[in-house]
């Protein structure tokens, strides 16, 4: 340990050191040579063009491309720019990349890992800051993740890279760009999907969060604690699978369940954890689970507008003692 | 455009298989021994067979919904392809692909649902070899009906753009779906689309095998020699309905009748008999035998096990227990 680095440093740290340990690991996608966000900067001086392949806009097209060649034994990295656009390859993502294995019979696997970002608060408004992660929670056989620090990012970064089933991986554009930072080892190590993280440890109430909403949640818990609320908070870092065991052992504790997203509300990752807390340890809950997410309401330009929008430590904040 | 009689007299052979393939599957639609929907590829097996039969091992294939054709065509065996229709865990998808058939050891990687989504995908295998420097080429065997999808587009485009190994070769049996192709398409061609990605592009006889293997023939020689994609249309003829069962009121019968007349296989077999490669006797013979290898295969699939609730919830992710 001992060394600090960027949200955006460990993304390009993870696919730097992957592309030299594996030649079938390759990146492409839009702009990626210039890199717009700069995950992918300065890959293309290290492993040359034919390892950084700038794309046409075609996003469903460009996510079958890198279907096709991992279905041939290489390891691409796809980045879609916005997830918004996602929306546009949806077909290929949710109907083909996550089902392939199953309708194969096992005979074929789909190593890609596409990355995407997510989310509002930067004022890129309309088309450009959706968090729109639980739209893929339908669909069988995708693997969903979204780190909310530097050593999060890093080590499931390169746990996707080398995953044989196809990972969407969301990154949070107020972690790319807001220049969080954290500690991250200099050697090689990964994160396994399934793992959520206890990042604050509490007895009065569990908050489930999961990317940026990490932050504001730990922010509400620093602000009740001076008000002598004691509140637990649980970074699930992935979402499929999704570590029901720590949810359980937390909500076993504390008796209380809030989730967090900053996705919109109606059928959120947010129902489908009180569904699961309803359906199978409903006697634990001292209290109906709190959903802190999103309105039913597309993003405006305006900053105004915006910050009605979005879910934030206040939002947190009043969901926790909703449960008190 | 000539064949020598021993490849004459091989893809002959496979497109009899085909029909009765086709045959069979009727049969046992209407014995109520299957159940999914079977979409007949009847008149077209001088492209379905002369679009793969040029094809080696190595090379990948994507064929289309209308598929036992092309599949028989690249080597898939019958008592395998059997296995898959009939659902079972023997399967080449273990009964979880059916219709959708999938063969590695074929490099036939599968078949999409959505007409059109694997425009795409074929270009990656495409780039896949290009990378590799391996010397096989991505057969993209498709129908007109599928090129209006809008994956078609930008598909073409990379393909051109990074000069990959690819051939798209298209099948216009003057139907997508139910409906007429003048109804879907402004154009009666559809190659041409291929020259605006700078593509070269072929159109031909879809009903002489000759003239199908070869155009393929020349067509996989480009791509394998670095020359980028090349696109063949073959000019067709689908005689029957989109799938069994549907009536195909739309079909007019001056169109059945003028097309039954260049029917490939009596086509095929006409040459055969002038060259005197065979006999009508040796014909008979030749049908009598597919008829008994299909007839071997269904049975033996047939007795195959079913799927087990084992195999529902296994193959989703590569660990287990992930859902």
């Amino acid at each position: 340990m001992g060394r600090t680095i960027t949200f955006l440093q460990a993304l390009n740290e993870a696919m730097t050191e992957e592309m030299r340990r594996d030649p079938k690991v390759f990146v492409l996608g839009e702009d990626v040579r210039i890199s717009p966000f700069g995950q992918t900067a300065g890959l293309v001086k290290e492993f040359g063009p034919d390892r950084v392949l700038n794309t046409p806009i075609a996003e469903s097209a460009i996510t079958g491309v890198a279907m096709g060649v991992a279905m041939y034994g290489y390891r691409p990295i796809l980045e879609i720019m916005f997830c918004d656009f996602a929306m546009l390859a949806m077909d290929q993502l949710c109907n083909q990349l996550g089902q392939w294995r199953y309708v194969t019979g096992n005979q074929y696997s789909i190593p890609i890992t596409i990355r995407t970002n997510v989310g509002g608060g930067v004022r890129a408004g309309y088309g450009h800051s959706q968090c729109l992660e639980s739209q893929f929670i339908q669909a069988p056989g995708l693997i969903l993740v979204e780190p909310s620090t530097p050593y999060d990012a890093k080590g499931l970064l390169k746990s996707a890279i080398r995953s044989n089933d196809p990972v969407i991986f969301f990154e949070h554009k107020r972690l790319i760009l807001g220049g969080i930072s954290g500690e991250v080892p200099e050697e090689d190590y990964t994160i396994p999907f399934g793992e959520a993280a206890v990042c604050r440890s509490g007895k009065d109430a569990t908050v489930v969060a999961l990317g940026f909403m990490v932050h504001e949640a730990l922010g509400a818990a620093q602000d009740l604690f001076a008000e002598g609320i004691n509140v637990e908070v649980v970074d699930l870092r992935t979402i499929v699978p999704l570590d029901k065991a720590a949810i359980f052992k937390s909500v076993e504790k504390t008796g209380r369940l809030i989730t967090v997203e900053e996705g919109r509300i109606r059928g959120g990752i947010g129902a489908e954890i009180a569904a699961m807390a309803c359906g199978e340890y409903f006697d634990l809950l001292d209290a109906p689970v709190q959903r802190v997410a999103a309105p039913m309401v597309p993003i405006a330009g305006s900053p105004i507008l915006e910050d009605m929008y979005l879910p934030n430590k206040d939002s947190i904040i009043q969901a926790v003692k909703r449960t008190l | 455009m000539e064949l020598p009689n021993e490849k004459l007299i091989e893809v002959y052979k496979k497109m009899l298989l085909v029909r009765t393939m086709e045959e069979k599957w009727a049969q046992l639609l209407a014995g109520g021994k299957i159940h999914l929907h079977a979409h007949l590829g009847t008149g077209q097996e001088a492209v379905s067979i002369g679009v793969t039969a040029p094809l080696s091992k190595d090379d990948i294939l994507f064929g289309t919904h209308r598929g036992v054709g092309e599949y028989i065509g690249k080597g898939m065996r019958p008592r395998d392809i059997w296995a898959e229709y009939l659902g079972k865990r023997t399967g080449l998808c273990k009964g979880k692909g059916t219709l959708h058939l999938a063969d590695r050891t074929q490099n036939i990687p599968g078949l999409v649902a959505s007409l059109g989504s694997d425009f795409p995908i074929a270009v990656g295998t495409a780039l896949a070899s290009k990378m590799q420097n391996k010397n096989c080429v991505t057969m993209y065997f498709v129908g007109e009906g599928t090129c209006n999808q809008s994956d078609a587009h930008p598909s073409m485009c990379m393909a051109a753009l990074w000069q990959l190994p690819i051939v798209f070769a298209v099948c216009t049996n003057q139907f997508c779906e139910m409906s007429y192709m003048s109804e879907h398409c402004p154009t009666e061609d559809i190659a041409p689309r291929a020259a605006g990605y700078g593509i070269p592009y072929e159109i031909v006889d879809g009903q002489d095998i000759e003239t199908t293997y070869k155009a393929t023939e020349k067509a996989v020689k480009h791509a394998r020699d670095g020359k980028g994609p090349y696109l063949v249309e073959y000019k067709t003829f689908r005689m029957g309905a989109h799938f069994i069962g549907e009536r195909a009121e739309y079909v007019k019968r001056e169109d059945l009748e003028k097309w039954a007349k260049r029917d490939p296989i009596d086509l095929c077999r006409k040459k055969l008999l002038e060259k005197k490669v065979i006999t009508s006797a040796q014909d008979n013979k030749l049908w009598a035998e597919v008829r008994e290898e299909v007839d071997m295969a269904v049975e033996t699939a047939l007795s195959d096990p079913d799927p087990t609730t084992e195999d529902f919830i296994t193959d989703i992710y590569e660990q287990k227990g992930v859902l």
